[in-house]
Parts: structure tokens; C-alpha cells; sequence
């Protein structure tokens, strides 16, 4: 097998490794102690607890050591000198081991986010299964009870929850990795080696948030509130803390390391505002990153210490407040709805003038709306909170400042549509994917609004209304640019074009089908549908609409697996892409596909702006001493 | 005069859509729980969602229709190439739809703040009910009568004041017909919400707040009557009280139920949360640590007063330790007969 | 953690100095990212006890505080002297840091924890989960810091820096000033602040 000869392999198994060896050092510890090894027997019992976190810990850097991507510091650390940039694997052997070259990191977010995306959705194809009939009954399987199934049910949406976070997330480091220092024309980020760690950090990341299925499930929702969550009964709580702080290192490196490239790294003549708008919002999304990130990863942190040592943060008898871990988590996880969007955002600001000839109307107003999202979106936490007993005075605040947030998302409304107004609209699978991205993002923003009015909220708070809302903002504002941003960047990644026919069916299947989820649970929402409930009352009368959510969910999975067959296709035998097959003006389409291993081998300078289309004789950019032709 | 002619369609199409959506909308609003106007509460939220769902149709309607009626007349014709009109901005607009969009949306907060302000407006002498929330039941304590029930009884017209609590994790109070929601926190923490129910008629209660196995079961009756009903009610239910009248088993039972205790415990012998009460009493039972103990009265006090020491084989470790603070020993002695008498 | 340049000593001065800016820049965005952490601490903290503090032994904590500042001021004068290549100072100076390092670790951890967990306790109340978490927090901090500091020594032995090359020596630094600085938010939120409690 060659794959445990790669870095990937390699890793998994020393994490495996790693995390016995952690787990048998508590054990050794705990009989050094005189204390019983196994107390109340088993490993999958709450006294494992420590046994697991530990190994949890000691898994994930065997996992990178066994990976190697720390192999470079650690030479550092001994005052040895490395090499800048490393031989890369030949094939496909490439993207399973540890590369530098911020193109093939990309794309290792990129495959591990659709792996992760499609377990993800796997598990809400289950619980969806089970809200086809009202009673918990159909996910039934001998020696279970009705009250064992709806235990599974919080698991699967608890996992289904995360693990859709954790795809983002990585999705969004795939765009941005990929394509930021094509766009500013630099040869790599700032810090490779860094960078191919926030990549790998993420994989014994993932595997413990899995974990946590194992050992009992998570039944707190993705939000894991205590004092559910430090209820010793699920141990499963601590590998999914941990697996998540670990994806979180991610955010924090991943950002850091985005600023510094956007602000040191520009090709010459790029002042800011000559930046491809794609950049402003990843610098938008690296703000929000690594510095709200820190919240999240003490949250949980707290409640992990709460479990192991019996600390009392967010236990109410012992003077704890479970509100407070409520503020820390939403200071980081409201931004961090900004994170899912903001790139994807990008992505249609770039393509929407490619395909509409035409350039993108107000280019100032869209760049800094995306810092503004991203800064008002630091002071609008608590609107999650309306219903949650924190003092009553901040509520009122916090609608004002959330709705604020609308102002700058309207603005990129706004200049979409006056950018397709009067241009001369073509309706490639790209295009397409950024229209439905549009609109079911708009079907997600305008279904806010009603969440932060405190007196709406009250009655909408933990429906299907709020499920149909944030379904719609992160379809719209993430897996429609993803998918679009796939298509269009395609050429420039494998160097060969895809199916468009089969592109346009996974768009009209995937399109129609996600409103009718989305729309359907926003219904089912109105009409006193809860959420986390694997059992709804007869009397909602509402059975017909989850059976329409469920059916949806299973078009948009068929819709996918089109998609990675034309992938797969197009990996094996598709026609050879042309250098810039949709008449970009961006300097990735001025080289060829694929793009060449050192991006820009002679550098450019720009000389216009960048989405001046129907500007006769102008040019974005221009390449230094050559004659290489510029963009038409 | 083109100019003019797409300004035209495009603003037929978008208040063609405006009208559709929002009329649809107020159908959607009309099927809700809150459209029962059951309380004032409801009524509030009511007419701000219907304002809200008019800006909803508008902004859609707006958005869509001038992108779909783009793709129509802006089209690139097959097999051509052309690029669109060179415009790059026009600050005049941009700086209206910033500012247009800020009133709009401080008009939505200053009506929102309003509301809320409605919604919460203390009356005198509101009926003061106690509200528990455990895993996985709801009891209601009338502290100004001294009884406890399992449903939730509300006289009409007059407000209620609701003090929640909870006595494990975190749960949600709500009744959709009556609108707003409240969670309930433990450790003591008392949470108020003031509804004024205004429509006879049987409801139910939901935890909304995500609570473990359970918590899509966490339901309760509510019913509301006519004041002179109610003042009936609560008569019959003081005189009812077997605790008083020193019916031990007929006690034990009402305090299993008020203390949520069959919540967990079935006493007919089927699988639940915990184990069955049916047989209980002189059953052997085999804890977790490989130990095999007799249900006597001591065994049982402990596993109420201490449910951590022994778990019984099987099961988690999920009982609450705080629900048996409240019981005092006579009241487990209570407990003790009714589970005796189920053999 | 920033790129360390230092050791890639085959790059012109020119390159240099521009991989270090971005470093500086990348260690800059860091501590201001590690800080948040640092903020939520605090925030816990007041939140939980807005006018208590735990019960503690004030002596220890002024001389674990004036041990740390004391150390700060080597690592200055350790970093001044990188600046100019006087190398055997340099050393001599950041093993003086880390001495005062490891002995603020020693006084929190071997000393103070135990004396603490006479008046508070982990499991009871909250003053105890605060005091415990909030150290911890820093302690690991500090240790990292000492790794650092040994790191930057022994490459010094083995002359790895010069007057121009010794970006690492900033960082390390940077970092221990950071770490210093949290103290002296977190010291007197621990041990001024509020009135004492004990137990919880
Ligand atoms: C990608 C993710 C994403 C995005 C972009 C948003 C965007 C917004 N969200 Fe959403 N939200 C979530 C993901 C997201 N949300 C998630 C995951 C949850 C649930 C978490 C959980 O509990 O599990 C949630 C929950 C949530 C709540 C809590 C609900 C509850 O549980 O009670 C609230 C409350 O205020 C809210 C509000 C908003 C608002 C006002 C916006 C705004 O940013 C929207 C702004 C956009 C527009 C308004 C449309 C375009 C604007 C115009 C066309 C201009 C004109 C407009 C006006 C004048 C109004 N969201
Ligand atoms: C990106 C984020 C994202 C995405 C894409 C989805 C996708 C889907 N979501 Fe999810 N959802 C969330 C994020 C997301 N969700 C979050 C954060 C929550 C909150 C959790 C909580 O409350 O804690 C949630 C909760 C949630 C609920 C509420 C649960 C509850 O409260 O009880 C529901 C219910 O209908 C639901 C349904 C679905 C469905 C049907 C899909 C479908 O679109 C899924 C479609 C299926 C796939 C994408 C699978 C793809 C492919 C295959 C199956 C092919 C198989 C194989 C090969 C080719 C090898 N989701
Ligand atoms: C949240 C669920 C829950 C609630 C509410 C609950 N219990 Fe339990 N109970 C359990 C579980 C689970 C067990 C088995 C594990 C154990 O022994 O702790 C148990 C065990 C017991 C036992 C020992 C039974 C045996 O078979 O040995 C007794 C007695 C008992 N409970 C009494 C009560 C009383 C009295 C109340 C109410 C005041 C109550 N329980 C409320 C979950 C619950
Ligand atoms: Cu109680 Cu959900
Ligand atoms: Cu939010």
C-alpha cells in the first residue's frame, strides 16, 4: 500500500501510535499512584477521561512528526539550516505528503473539506432519515429504545453540526491558500512551513472530532453548552473539544500568515486598492481569524478542565455562570459565521465581471464592506443569546449592532447587480454558481434580520426558522462560491477543462433542491418546529415538509456525487484546458494551465485596474521584461 | 428611451414579486401557533414579523427581479464576445444605498426595541407560578395556593408571571401559541417571564433549549380557562392533596410524579432512561462495579440522596444528584411505600 | 510561531532583512492573537468574582512578580547587546533570564500551588478554578519562553548570530516581554483585586 509510505499514512498511524502510548502513560501513572487503572471498568467510561485527552494530545504531534512537517523547526531549533523549498513528490503522491508550495496545499484543504463535507452530510442524510415520520422509530435497530435513537439523533446533528464547520473552514483554507498569492503575484505565502502546517494540524484534528462517535456521542449540539457538555455521562465531549481546538490552531496560523503575505508580498504596483477583490476578503476573513479564534479554543478548554478536575467554571452550584461559556463561544463563533462567507463573497465579486464583461460597479464600496462585516461582526455576539438569561439590558445593544451588519452586506448586493446591469451576461457552470450563490444568500441575510429584533427572536430562537436561515447564508455564501470557484480555477489546477454539461445538471440539481430544503425548514420553523428533535408532534402537522427536507437533502447529495464524477473524469481524460479559457484580465489566466510550479517565473507589475472590462487597450497587469501579452 | 424601457420592466417584475412573496408570506404568518393570538405577547411578535416579512418580499423581490431581468435583456448572444458597457460606479448611488438601507434597518431596531418593551410591561398582582425544569419533565409550583402540578394551568385575561428554574442543564420555555421563549438556568438562577394569556384552550409546553436523550419529549399541558374555572380548579386541587391527608402511597406517587422522577423511571416495567421502578423494592441489582446489592429502603434512600455512589449495571451515570435536595426524608419515605406497592 | 531566518545563512543581508520584517510582522500578529486569550482569562475571571479574589500568600506573589520583572530586564540588555555582536554577553545575559524564568516557574508551580490549595480548592468554588486556570495558562507560557531562551543560547554558543543576523533573538525577546507584561495584568487581578475569599 503505498499510501502509509506517504506523509498522510505515516501520520495516521503514528497518531494511532501516539495516542496509545498517551493513554497507557496515564494508566502507568495511575497505578504508580496506587489509584485502579480502570475505574468502573472500560476505557469508554467517564474515569478514562484524562487517559483519552492525553492521548488525544500526545496522537496529534506523533501525528506530526510522523507527517515530518515539523522536521525543518526542529532542525532550526539545533541551529541547522534547511533549504527554502523542498523537491515535491512526483503525482498524485504529492497532495498526501508534506509540501510547501501554497498551490498543493490548497488543494490538500481542498479534497480533505469534500471528504469532510461529504461525512458530514452522510450523517444529516441519517437523522434527516428519522425526521421522516414524527415518532423515533425508523432508525431502529434491534435492542435499541425509542430513547436510545433520540441519543443518537444529538449525536449525528452534533457531528453533522461540526464537521460541516470543520469543511468550511477547511474549504475556505483551500480558496484562500490556492489563490492569494496567485492574485497578488507572489511565489508563496510568507511562511510555507507554516502554512503546510495549518494544513496538516487539521487531519488528527478531524479524526478526534470522529472520534467522539465512539466514545458515547456528543449530545450537546455543535455549541456544546454546559453544563450538558461537562456532564461526565458522554465522554465523547472531550475528543470533540479537543478536535476542534485543533482545527482552531489552524484559523489562528492560517490568518496570521495571510496578513503578512497580503501586506508584504504585493506585486509591484499593487496598492491596495488594485487588489483582485478576492484579497480584501481573505485579509477580511485573516482578521476575524486569528484573533477570535483564541475565544473558542479557551471555551472549550474550560470546559475540558471542568471535566478533568472538577473545576467549577460554568457549574452554577459551585458559583460557576453556563452564561459566560455562552459569550465566550459566540465571541468567537458569530465572527466566525463571517469567515464562511467572506471568501465566498469574494469569489462572485471576482468572476460576477468575467462573465458579465464588465466592470465591478464600485469597487471601493465592495472591498471595504467586507472589513466592515468583519469588524461590526466582532460586537454582535450575543443576538444568539436573546432567550439565554444574561442580563436583560444588553439586549437591546446587541439587536442595534446586528442589524447594522446588514448595511455593508446590501452594499455587495447592491454592486452585483448593478455590475450585471448592462453588462453582457454569459452562463458558463461558474456563472451559474455564483447566480444561485446570490440569490440563496440573500435568502439567508434576509431571514437575519428577524433573528436580531429581540421581541422576533424570542419566538423564532432554536426553530427550524433559524436552521433554514443559517442553511441558506453558508449554501449561499460557501458551498455555491466553492463549487463555482472550483469550476472557474479548474484549467489553472489540473490543466484540463470539466464536463460542462455535467456541470449545468449538478447546478440544476443542486439549485432547485437547496431551496426547497432551505425554504422548507424555514416553514417547518414558523410552524413550531424545534431544533434537535427527533421527535415532533403529531399536531404541528408538519410531516409533509420534513418529508420535503429530506427528499431535498438526498437530490443535493446526488448532486454531488456528479460533481466528483466529473472530477474524476475530467482528472482522467479531460480535454486540455486552454491558458485562459474564460478571458480573465487576473494574472493567473495570463500563464498556463496548469499553472507553472514557480507560479510567475518572470514577475509583473500592474499597470491598470483589475476588472476594467470593456475598457478598450487596458490592461490589469504586465509582465516585467518580456512580451508575454497582457489580458485582451 | 432604452434606458427608460428596462427601468420600466424591471420595476414591473420586482413589484410583481413583492406582491407574490408577501402575499404568501401573510398565508405562511396566518398558519402560525402565534396567529391563534393566544396571548398579548404573541400578538406583538405577530405584527413585527408581518412588518419584517414585507422587507423580506421587498429586498428578494428587488434582488432577484432586477438579476433575472438582466439575464434577459443583457444577455451575450450565442457565439459572440462582447464586453458590456464600461461603467465603474457611480458614488451618488453607492452612498444612497448605504444610507438608504442604515435608516431602514434603525427603523427595524427602534420598532423591535418597541415591541419588546410591549411585550414586557409588568402588570399588578400577575399570578406568580414556579416553573422546574428537569431531564426531562416540568413541574409548576403556585406558591400563593401551595400546590404543585404536572400541567400548567392559566386563568385568561390576567398576566402571569413565570419564575423558572432549572435543576440540571440548561432548558427553554415555550409555548408557541404564547410566543417568546425563556431558558431556564440552574444553580439556583431564577429566570421571569411575563405572559398574558388571552384565549381559552388547551396548548403545549416544549423545552427548546437542546437538554440530552429526551429533551424532544420534554413536553407539558397548558391550559387556560376562564378566571371563575380556574379559581374552581385550584379549589378541587388543594382539597385533592393525598400528602395531607396522610395517604402515604397515594403521596409517594404525587411527589415520584411532581419531582419528575417518571420522567426517567417507568413503573409499568418498559425500558426508559432509568431503571423500572415495577419490582423495584427487593429486586437484586447489579452495580457497575461487579457488585450485586438488595433493593431495601437503605439502598434506595442512597441511590436517591447519593445517585453517583452506586450506578446500576447498564445504565449512566444521569440522575441528577440535586433533585434530591429537595426531598425531605419524609418525603423519600413517601417515595418508598408507592415504589413498594408496585410489584 | 514566526519563521526563524537566522538559519538560512545563505541569503544575502538584503533577503535577510526582508524575511525578517515579515517575520517581525507575523510575531507581532501572533502575541496580539495570543493575547485574546489572555483577555478571556480576565474576562472569566470579573465575571465570576467580580469583587472577590482568592485567598493567597502575598509575600509569594511580590517575589514571583520581581523575579519575573528582574528578568525582563536581562533579556533586554541580552538583546542589546546580540544588537551590537558582543556575543559572550549576550549569553551570559539571556542564561540570566532564563535562570529568573525557570525560578518564577519553580515559585508558582512547586511553591505557591501547593501553599494555594491550603486556603482554596480546585473542586469548590470558583476562586480555585480561576487562580489554578489562570496560572497554568501563563506557567506554560513562561515555559515555552524558557525553551526559547535555551534554544537562542545554545545557537549563540555556536555562533549562529551577528550584529545583523539575529532575528531570533528579537523574537525570543518580544515573546518574554509579552509573557511579563500578562503578569503584570494577571498579578494584580489575582492578588489585589477584590476581597480575599476562602474556599469559594
Ligand atoms: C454563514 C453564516 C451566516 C451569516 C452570513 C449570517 C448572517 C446573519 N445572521 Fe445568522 N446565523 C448563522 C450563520 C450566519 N448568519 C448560524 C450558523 C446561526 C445559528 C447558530 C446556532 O445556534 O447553531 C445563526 C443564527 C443567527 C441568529 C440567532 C438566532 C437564534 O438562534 O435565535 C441571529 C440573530 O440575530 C442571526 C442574525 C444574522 C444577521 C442579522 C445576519 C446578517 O449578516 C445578514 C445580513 C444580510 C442581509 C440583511 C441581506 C442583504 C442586505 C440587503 C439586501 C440590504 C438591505 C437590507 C435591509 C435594510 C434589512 N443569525
Ligand atoms: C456547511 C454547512 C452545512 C451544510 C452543507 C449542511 C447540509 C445539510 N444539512 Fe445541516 N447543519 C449545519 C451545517 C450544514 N448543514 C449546522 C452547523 C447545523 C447545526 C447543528 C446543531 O444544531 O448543533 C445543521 C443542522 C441541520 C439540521 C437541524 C438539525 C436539528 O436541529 O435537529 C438539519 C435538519 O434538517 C440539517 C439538514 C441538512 C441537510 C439535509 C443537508 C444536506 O444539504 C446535506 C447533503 C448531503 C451531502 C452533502 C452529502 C454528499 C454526498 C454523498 C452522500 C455521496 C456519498 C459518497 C461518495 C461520493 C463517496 N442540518
Ligand atoms: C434524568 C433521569 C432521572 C431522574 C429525573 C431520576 N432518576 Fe433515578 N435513576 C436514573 C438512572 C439513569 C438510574 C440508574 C443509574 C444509577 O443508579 O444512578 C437511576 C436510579 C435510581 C434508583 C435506583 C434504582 C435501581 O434499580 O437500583 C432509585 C431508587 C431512583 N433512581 C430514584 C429516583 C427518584 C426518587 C427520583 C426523583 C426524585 C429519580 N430517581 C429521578 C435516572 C433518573
Ligand atoms: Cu429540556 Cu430540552
Ligand atoms: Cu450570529
Amino acid at each position: 500500500m503505498s499510501f502509509f509510505k506517504t506523509a498522510m499514512g505515516r501520520g495516521l498511524i503514528y497518531q494511532v501510535i501516539g495516542h496509545i502510548a498517551g493513554m497507557a502513560f496515564i494508566f502507568g501513572v495511575r497505578f504508580g499512584l496506587g489509584l485502579p487503572v480502570f475505574e468502573r471498568g472500560g476505557l469508554v467510561t467517564p474515569a478514562a477521561e484524562a487517559s483519552w485527552v492525553f492521548g488525544g494530545v500526545v496522537g496529534t504531534l506523533a501525528f506530526l512528526k510522523g507527517t515530518g512537517v515539523l522536521d525543518d523547526w526542529l532542525k532550526w531549533w539545533r541551529g541547522l539550516s534547511t533549504p527554502d523549498h523542498h523537491e515535491d513528490k512526483p503525482g498524485w503522491q504529492k497532495y498526501f505528503n508534506v509540501s510547501m508550495d501554497h498551490k498543493i496545499i490548497g488543494i490538500q484543504y481542498g479534497y480533505t473539506s469534500i471528504l469532510v463535507f461529504i461525512l458530514a452530510g452522510i450523517f444529516a442524510l441519517t437523522f434527516r432519515t428519522e425526521l421522516l415520520t414524527p415518532a423515533a422509530d425508523i432508525l431502529k435497530v434491534t435492542g435499541n429504545t425509542p430513547s436510545d435513537i433520540l441519543d443518537f439523533f444529538n449525536t449525528m446533528i452534533s457531528l453533522h453540526g461540526m464537521l460541516m464547520i470543520a469543511a468550511i473552514l477547511l474549504g475556505v483554507g483551500a480558496m484562500i491558500n490556492y489563490l492569494v498569492p496567485l492574485l497578488i503575484g507572489a511565489q508563496d505565502m510568507a511562511f510555507p512551513r507554516l502554512n503546510a502546517f495549518a494544513y496538516w494540524i487539521n487531519v488528527p484534528g478531524a479524526v478526534l472530532v470522529v472520534t467522539a462517535l465512539f466514545l458515547g456521542g456528543v449530545d450537546a449540539g455543535w455549541t456544546g453548552y454546559p453544563p450538558l457538555s461537562s456532564n461526565l455521562a458522554k465522554l465523547g465531549f472531550q475528543t470533540f473539544f479537543l478536535g476542534v481546538y485543533m482545527i482552531g490552531f489552524s484559523s489562528i496560523t492560517g490568518g496570521i500568515n495571510v496578513i503578512v503575505t497580503i501586506l508584504r508580498m504585493r506585486a509591484k504596483g499593487m496598492s491596495l486598492f488594485k487588489m483582485p477583490i478576492f484579497v480584501w476578503a481573505a485579509l477580511a476573513t485573516a482578521i476575524i481569524q486569528f484573533t477570535a479564534t483564541q475565544l473558542i479554543g479557551l471555551s472549550f478548554q474550560l470546559v475540558m478542565f471542568q471535566r478533568l478536575f472538577g473545576m467549577n467554571f460554568f457549574n452554577a452550584a459551585q458559583g460557576g455562570n453556563p452564561v459566560l461559556f455562552q459569550h465566550l463561544f459566540w465571541f468567537y463563533s458569530h465572527p466566525a459565521v463571517y469567515v464562511f462567507i467572506l471568501p465566498g463573497l469574494g469569489v462572485i465579486g471576482e468572476l460576477l465581471p468575467v462573465f458579465s464583461r464588465k466592470p465591478l460597479f464600485g469597487y471601493k464600496f465592495v472591498a471595504l464592506s467586507s472589513i466592515g462585516i468583519a469588524l461590526i461582526g466582532f460586537f454582535v455576539w450575543a443576538h444568539h443569546m436573546f432567550t439565554s438569561g444574561m442580563a436583560s439590558y444588553l439586549r437591546v445593544p446587541f439587536m442595534y449592532s446586528t442589524l447594522l451588519v446588514a448595511v455593508p452586506t446590501g452594499v455587495k448586493f447592491f454592486s452585483w447587480v448593478a455590475t450585471l446591469w448592462r453588462g453582457r451576461i454569459s452562463f458558463q457552470t461558474p456563472m451559474l454558481f455564483v447566480i444561485g450563490a446570490i440569490t440563496i444568500f440573500l435568502l439567508g441575510g434576509i431571514t437575519g434580520p428577524p433573528n436580531g429584533t429581540v421581541s422576533t427572536d424570542l419566538y423564532l430562537h432554536d426553530t427550524y426558522w433559524v436552521v433554514g436561515h443559517f442553511h441558506a447564508t453558508m449554501f449561499g455564501g460557501f458551498v455555491f462560491p466553492l463549487f463555482a470557484a472550483i469550476y472557474y480555477w479548474w484549467p489553472k489546477m489540473t490543466g484540463r477543462q470539466y464536463n460542462e454539461t455535467l456541470g449545468k445538471i449538478h447546478f440544476w440539481i443542486m439549485f432547485p433542491a437547496f431551496y426547497l430544503q432551505s425554504v422548507s425548514q424555514m416553514l417547518t420553523g414558523l410552524y413550531g418546529m424545534r431544533r434537535r428533535i427527533g421527535e415532533y408532534e403529531v399536531a404541528l402537522d408538519i410531516q409533509d415538509l420534513h418529508i420535503l427536507i429530506t427528499v431535498a437533502g438526498f437530490a443535493i447529495a446526488l448532486s454531488v456525487v456528479i460533481f466528483i464524477y466529473n472530477a474524476v473524469i475530467s482528472l482522467r481524460r479531460g480535454e486540455k484546458a486552454a491558458d485562459n479559457p474564460w478571458h480573465s484580465r487576473s494574472p493567473e489566466f495570463q500563464v498556463a494551465s496548469p499553472m507553472p510550479v514557480h507560479n510567475y517565473d518572470v514577475p509583473f507589475e500592474v499597470v491598470g485596474e483589475p476588472y476594467d472590462y470593456g475598457l478598450a487597450g487596458s490592461s490589469y497587469i504586465k509582465f516585467a521584461s518580456t512580451t508575454a501579452p497582457a489580458a485582451d | 428611451m432604452k434606458q427608460i424601457r428596462h427601468f420600466l420592466f424591471t420595476a414591473i417584475i420586482v413589484a410583481v414579486l413583492t406582491a407574490g412573496i408577501g402575499y404568501w408570506l401573510q398565508q405562511v404568518i396566518a398558519r402560525m401557533p402565534i396567529s391563534a393570538e393566544a396571548s398579548r405577547q404573541a400578538v406583538y411578535i405577530k405584527s413585527l414579523l408581518g412588518q419584517h416579512f414585507w422587507a423580506i418580499a421587498f429586498l428578494f423581490a428587488l434582488i432577484v427581479g432586477v438579476m433575472v431581468y438582466s439575464f434577459i435583456a443583457f444577455r451575450q448572444k450565442k457565439g459572440e464576445l462582447l464586453d458590456g458597457d464600461y461603467i465603474e460606479g457611480n458614488t451618488g448611488l453607492e452612498i444612497l444605498w448605504t444610507i438608504v438601507p442604515l435608516g431602514v434597518v434603525i427603523w427595524f431596531a427602534f420598532l423591535g426595541g418597541q415591541s419588546l418593551t410591549f411585550m414586557e410591561i409588568q402588570n399588578d398582582n400577575p399570578l406568580r407560578v414556579n416553573v422546574t425544569g428537569r431531564q426531562w419533565s416540568w413541574s409548576f409550583e403556585y406558591p400563593e395556593y401551595g400546590i404543585i402540578t404536572e400541567e400548567l394551568v392559566l386563568p385568561e385575561d390576567s398576566q402571569t408571571l413565570l419564575r423558572l428554574r432549572s435543576t440540571d442543564v440548561i432548558h427553554s420555555f415555550w409555548v408557541p401559541e404564547f410566543g417568546p421563549k425563556q431558558d431556564l438556568l440552574p444553580g439556583g438562577e431564577v429566570r421571569e417571564l411575563r405572559v398574558n394569556p388571552s384565549e381559552s384552550g388547551e396548548y403545549t409546553l416544549a423545552c427548546a433549549e437542546l437538554c440530552g436523550k429526551q429533551h424532544a419529549l420534554m413536553l407539558a399541558d397548558v391550559i387556560v380557562m376562564p378566571r371563575g374555572e380556574f379559581d374552581a380548579w385550584v379549589r378541587a386541587k388543594i382539597a385533592e392533596n393525598p400528602c395531607l391527608d396522610g395517604d402515604q402511597v397515594g403521596c409517594g406517587e404525587k411527589l415520584a410524579r411532581d419531582n419528575g422522577c417518571l420522567a426517567c423511571h417507568s413503573v409499568d416495567g418498559s425500558q426508559n432512561v432509568g431503571p423500572t421502578w415495577l419490582g423495584l423494592f427487593g429486586r437484586e441489582e447489579a452495580l457497575d462495579d461487579g457488585t450485586v446489592v438488595i433493593a431495601d429502603v437503605e439502598y434506595i434512600i442512597n441511590s436517591i440522596r447519593e445517585p453517583a455512589a452506586q450506578i446500576v449495571s447498564g445504565f449512566q451515570n444521569v440522575m441528577p444528584a440535586a433533585i434530591g435536595e429537595s426531598l425531605t426524608d419524609e418525603d423519600i419515605e413517601a417515595i418508598i411505600s408507592y415504589i413498594e406497592t408496585l410489584q | 510561531m514566526a519563521e526563524h531566518a537566522d538559519a538560512v545563512h545563505q541569503v544575502s543581508l538584503a533577503e535577510y532583512r526582508v524575511k525578517s520584517a515579515n517575520n517581525r510582522l507575523g510575531l507581532w500578529l501572533f502575541i496580539f492573537s495570543d493575547a485574546f486569550v489572555f483577555l478571556g482569562l480576565l474576562v472569566t475571571r470579573f465575571n465570576l468574582m467580580p469583587d472577590a479574589r482568592p485567598e493567597l500568600d502575598q509575600t509569594l506573589g511580590l517575589i514571583v512578580t520581581s523575579v519575573l520583572l528582574a528578568s525582563s530586564f536581562f533579556m533586554n540588555r541580552a538583546e542589546i547587546a546580540a544588537g551590537v555582536g558582543d556575543i559572550k554577553n549576550f549569553l551570559r545575559n539571556t542564561l540570566v533570564t532564563m535562570i529568573l524564568g525557570i525560578g518564577f516557574l519553580v515559585g508558582v508551580v512547586a511553591v505557591e500551588w501547593p501553599a494555594a490549595a491550603e486556603h482554596i480548592s480546585v473542586s469548590e468554588g470558583v476562586a480555585g478554578s480561576v487562580f489554578f486556570t489562570m496560572t497554568g495558562f501563563h506557567a506554560f507560557h513562561v515555559l515555552t519562553g524558557v525553551i526559547f531562551l535555551f534554544i537562542v543560547w545554545n545557537n549563540g554558543r555556536k555562533g549562529l548570530y551577528t550584529a545583523e543576523r539575529h532575528f531570533a533573538v528579537e523574537a525570543c525577546a518580544i515573546y518574554w516581554h509579552f509573557i511579563d507584561v500578562v503578569w503584570v495584568f494577571f498579578y494584580p487581578a489575582l492578588y489585589l483585586m477584590g476581597s480575599a475569599v476562602i474556599g469559594g
